[in-house]
């Protein structure tokens, strides 16, 4: 291997363990999925390995099996309303952050963070009981609210950044041009916002179909989301259903990657 | 400078300012970037804010435009004051040293921005869009994005721009700086031409004293928030008010001196008039001066350095009293340049075109 | 006629328009206001509630809480609780086991991400944020198959007969800290692939340039520059892991009682409201401590290294 040549023994053997364990821990993410999605195709009602032969039946079966695509329609609007409301509550929020010309506006930009800093588990209960205290039980409602606080600092962080690395004169220019404020945030700074906002509504709404720790406290009884039955599914059976189950999810999160590499690129994802 | 004024005093006398700025200051925190900052502008006129950077040519550019609110003095277009008037609403066009085209707007949407947040009717913005266009030289462009421009491009759309909404004052923010330095040459004499046909009074801020000595009819040379001079070019070359103003603009020698009762005496001999007594300094361009042979005159030197010019040699002297001083001749072909580490004399041709400032 | 134009530009807008404008410009803090609100009523005050709760005596009466009298009694009984200190203990050890070993796993594919070329690093990013757009039950549900009785791992060994007897892996401490590790792998990697991106590459070529070993480069060069990465992916591992009840759940079958599964069962099913404020305010303070040690840890080494480039 060119990579090694001329290089001492010791260089050889370290970076090569680096780089062993690199491919370990890369294969180590994705081989998982893969075993599922093989799994749920796999013709016999228990799960083992290797698959004795190839069907569709289990992924009829998660559109037959009433409560589960009850649950997912709950957390399809669950996931649609914390969106909207991330959305609504989280745009406008960032450009305070950052162009604001008010004392706080580093406090603020830590305060939106702080609800997504406690663990998730302790929200949910404080929700809870704090509901129970007034008398707001739990709900569709309360659940989105709750995933809505949790996960909104995701969205102004995303915007942030965006915002945090637009030419400041785009807005002086648009100012210069007999734009009203108004206008300058329509025409100029929104349009120029939308990939962020995308790449953030995105995230959002995995959490808000996903979420399990906010959730499990924060669910109405009647509206059971899918996290929540899933867990109950995996827990008691053992058919490849969930194995199916995971297949879409998978097929979802494909999706939704394209989704985010094609408005704000990958690498933007992580600052 | 073919189409350089006439006399640009002259114009300031006969016709009211268009832009009137009236002892402007604007501090940050502590610091004071502007200080009682007076200019007029006629009509017409291409005004240049020349000085290094911190100098407060931006700032007092900004506070125009109305993106800084001055901390006092007066600002005033055709005698109105605007300096509580918002942004969008005064008469003023920006073109930006990035130029901040709007990247998601095509040439012929960001042209007609203007019109389009005045709510002007959609064949007008039309009209006016194509005829702008026409007059930067970008018809055909009309579809493309900033993106897919080049540097001149681009700038010529930010002007179009700007132009679109018939500005009373024109502002330019070192609209240059983006270019290379090839096109930068050409642009400059573009742009001019096309401000004077259009008869735009106009204030163009850079640090680049070559791009000044181009665009302007009189430049204001700045340093730490005030003024040091305003005049034409020329005068700006040949007259600098200050010592400040000779070193930052093209290249000076400098020599400290005694004044005897009304002239200088220059090393070579010759006298200087001035007004001024005790310790002077006496500037000179390097193209005043000449070489000779070294018994030709008493003021001494060596040859350190020489290089070509372009169509002039500069040579490097270090004069017998410790100054090195520079002096440029024409490049000719029959003589060869005087050698580095020779002997020469030194003599100021015209004595009548050296200044003299306070030691 | 210019004049008149001009004059009619410069006048300064209505009363109206300088209301719209200054709510519209985004230059306030009102465009907050509605989260400012929202995180108010939905966050602040219910933890403020559920502090409030940890220190009194309440009774509920169909799912609402009636009675409220201060009390230090429920604190003292969970602090004197044998449990409690098991579970809290065995939770800590889970998360700050799975943060190292996440660590430990994570950092070599950031060093690869790192000297990687193009594809090598589209892959690694594919790979890491893929998971996070998953749900954590289908990611465990994975291990499920995989570590079971009759699962793909001992059926692989079973077969190729490195064993003759199927392991007993599921329902076991070290089901729950793999599908942990794995889990939350993407978590540290992420904010490590940050930091290294945000350095010059050049570093890495002065310094092999300059004759240190590619071991070397790692060690004297990237390690130290990524401090803070690993802070901050360790912080997020350790909150995750320390206060995450999925994977305890389903990989420990029931029986593996960590805080956060504890609190469930506190709150969920058998209604000891108390005992659950209780051991959530345990679980955030305790939280808190470590996080404030990481960052403690994080900014000595940061010190470090800019006094040792000075």
């Amino acid at each position: 291997m060119k990579w090694f040549r001329g290089r001492s023994l010791v260089d050889v053997v370290g970076i090569g363990l680096v780089l062993a364990v690199a491919v370990f821990s890369l294969v180590l993410l994705v081989a998982p999925s893969i075993i599922v999605v093989v799994i749920s195709f796999d013709t016999r009602a228990y799960v083992t390995f290797p698959p004795a032969g190839f069907t569709l039946r289990w992924y009829k079966a998660v559109f037959e099996h009433g409560e589960l695509v009850e649950a997912m329609l709950n957390s399809l609007q669950v996931g649609l309303t914390v969106t909207v409301l991330c959305i609504v509550l989280g745009v406008p929020t960032a450009l305070a952050c950052v162009r604001g010309r008010f004392r706080g506006t580093t406090a603020l930009s830590v305060f939106v963070l702080v609800p997504h800093m406690v663990p998730g588990i302790v929200l949910g209960v404080a929700v809870l009981f704090a509901g129970a205290l007034v008398g707001v039980s739990p709900s569709i409602w309360l659940q989105s609210i709750s995933i809505t606080v949790f996960i909104v600092a995701v969205m102004v962080r995303t915007v942030q950044s965006r915002l945090m690395r637009l030419d400041p004169a785009l807005e002086e220019a648009a100012a210069n041009l007999r734009a009203t404020p108004f206008q300058s945030l329509r025409t100029v700074t929104f349009p120029l916002l939308m990939p962020a906002i995308l790449a953030g509504a995105v995230f959002t709404f995995v959490e808000g179909f996903d979420n399990l720790s906010v959730a499990i406290f924060t669910h109405g009884f009647r509206d059971r989301p899918l996290p929540v039955e899933l867990l109950a599914l995996v827990q008691y059976t053992s058919s490849p259903i969930v194995a199916a189950v995971s297949g879409v999810q998978i097929v979802l999160a494909i999706a939704a990657l394209v989704v985010v590499s094609t408005s704000i690129g990958l690498d933007k994802v992580n600052e | 400078m073919m189409q350089g004024p006439a006399g640009p005093s002259n114009t300031v006398e006969t016709t009211a300012p268009v832009l009137g700025i009236g002892a402007v200051g604007k501090r940050f925190g502590a610091t004071r970037v502007l200080q009682n900052f007076t200019l007029e502008v006629a009509e017409g006129e291409i005004v240049t804010l020349l000085g290094p950077s911190g100098c407060g040519k931006t700032t007092l550019l900004r506070c125009v435009a109305g993106f800084w609110e001055p901390n006092g003095g007066t600002i005033e277009i055709d005698g109105q004051d605007i300096v509580d008037v918002p942004v969008n609403r005064r008469p003023v066009g920006v073109v930006f040293q990035s130029y901040a085209l709007f990247p998601h707007l095509t040439v012929a949407r960001n042209v007609g921005y203007a019109l389009r947040m005045r709510n002007r009717p959609r064949a007008e913005v039309a009209q006016r869009v194509a005829s702008v266009l026409e007059t930067v030289s970008l018809t055909g462009f009309e579809n493309r994005y900033p993106s897919q421009l080049s540097g001149g491009q681009q700038q010529r759309v930010a002007i179009a721009r700007v132009l679109v909404m018939e500005p009373r004052v024109l502002l330019l923010d070192e609209p240059f700086n983006a270019l290379d330095a090839k096109l930068r040459g050409a642009m400059q004499v573009e742009l001019r031409q096309l401000i004077k046909r259009l008869g735009l009074t106009s204030i163009f801020v850079t640090h680049d004293q070559e791009e000044a000595l181009t665009m302007s009819d009189r430049i204001a040379v700045m340093s730490g928030g005030k003024i040091e001079q305003v005049a034409s070019p020329d005068e700006i070359f040949d007259r600098p008010a200050t010592a400040y103003v000779a070193d930052f603009i093209g290249v000076s020698n400098f020599w400290e001196t005694q004044a005897e009762t009304g002239h200088v005496r220059l090393p070579d001999g010759q006298t200087v008039m001035t007004d001024l007594t005790g310790g002077v300094k006496v500037m000179t361009r390097p193209h005043n001066l000449r070489l000779g042979p070294p018994e030709a005159g008493p003021w001494k030197g060596t040859v350190s350095f020489h290089r070509n010019v372009g169509p002039l040699i500069e040579y490097h002297v270090e004069a017998s009293d410790g100054n090195v001083i520079r002096v440029s001749a024409m490049r000719q072909e029959r003589d060869r340049p005087v050698k580095d580490r020779s002997q020469v004399s030194l003599s100021v041709i015209d004595p009548a075109s050296c200044s003299v400032y306070p030691g | 006629m210019a004049e008149a134009a001009i004059h009619r530009r410069i006048t300064p807008p209505g009363f109206g328009e300088q209301v719209a404008d200054a709510l519209l410009s985004g230059r306030g803090i009102w465009p907050a206001v509605p989260a400012i609100v929202v995180l108010t009523v939905v966050a602040v005050i219910p933890f403020a509630i559920l502090l409030s709760l940890g220190f009194s005596d309440f009774e509920i009466s169909r799912g609402a809480i009636v009675s409220q009298t201060f009390s230090l009694a429920h604190l003292t009984n969970a602090l004197t609780d044998p449990l409690y200190w098991i579970t809290f203990q065995r939770s800590m050890n889970l998360a700050l086991s799975t943060t190292a070993l996440c660590l430990l796993l994570g950092y070599p594919v950031a060093y690869l991400f790192l000297t990687g070329g193009r594809w090598t690093k589209r892959l690694i990013l594919v790979l890491t944020i893929a998971p996070l757009l998953t749900s954590g039950i289908v990611r465990t549900y994975a291990w499920l198959v995989i570590l079971g009785g009759r699962g793909v791992l001992n059926s692989a060994l079973l077969q190729t007969g490195l064993i003759d007897q199927a392991l007993r892996i599921m329902n076991t401490h070290w089901a729950v800290l793999i599908g942990m590790v794995q889990i939350h792998l993407p978590v540290m990697i992420l904010p490590l692939i940050a930091v290294m991106s945000r350095h010059d590459s050049r570093l890495v070529e002065a310094s092999e340039n300059l004759g240190a070993s590619r071991i070397g480069t790692l060690r004297t060069v990237i390690l130290p520059l990524s401090v803070p990465g690993i802070g901050t992916g360790s912080a997020l591992v350790f909150t995750l892991t320390y206060t995450t009840f999925v994977v305890p759940q389903i990989l420990g079958g029931g029986n593996y009682l960590n805080a956060a599964t504890m609190i469930y069962e506190q709150v969920v099913f058998s209604l000891e409201w108390s005992k659950g404020s209780v051991s959530s305010l345990i679980l955030m303070v305790t939280c808190l401590i470590v996080l404030v040690a990481i960052a403690l840890l994080t900014n000595h080494f940061t010190k470090w290294t800019k006094g040792h480039d000075a």
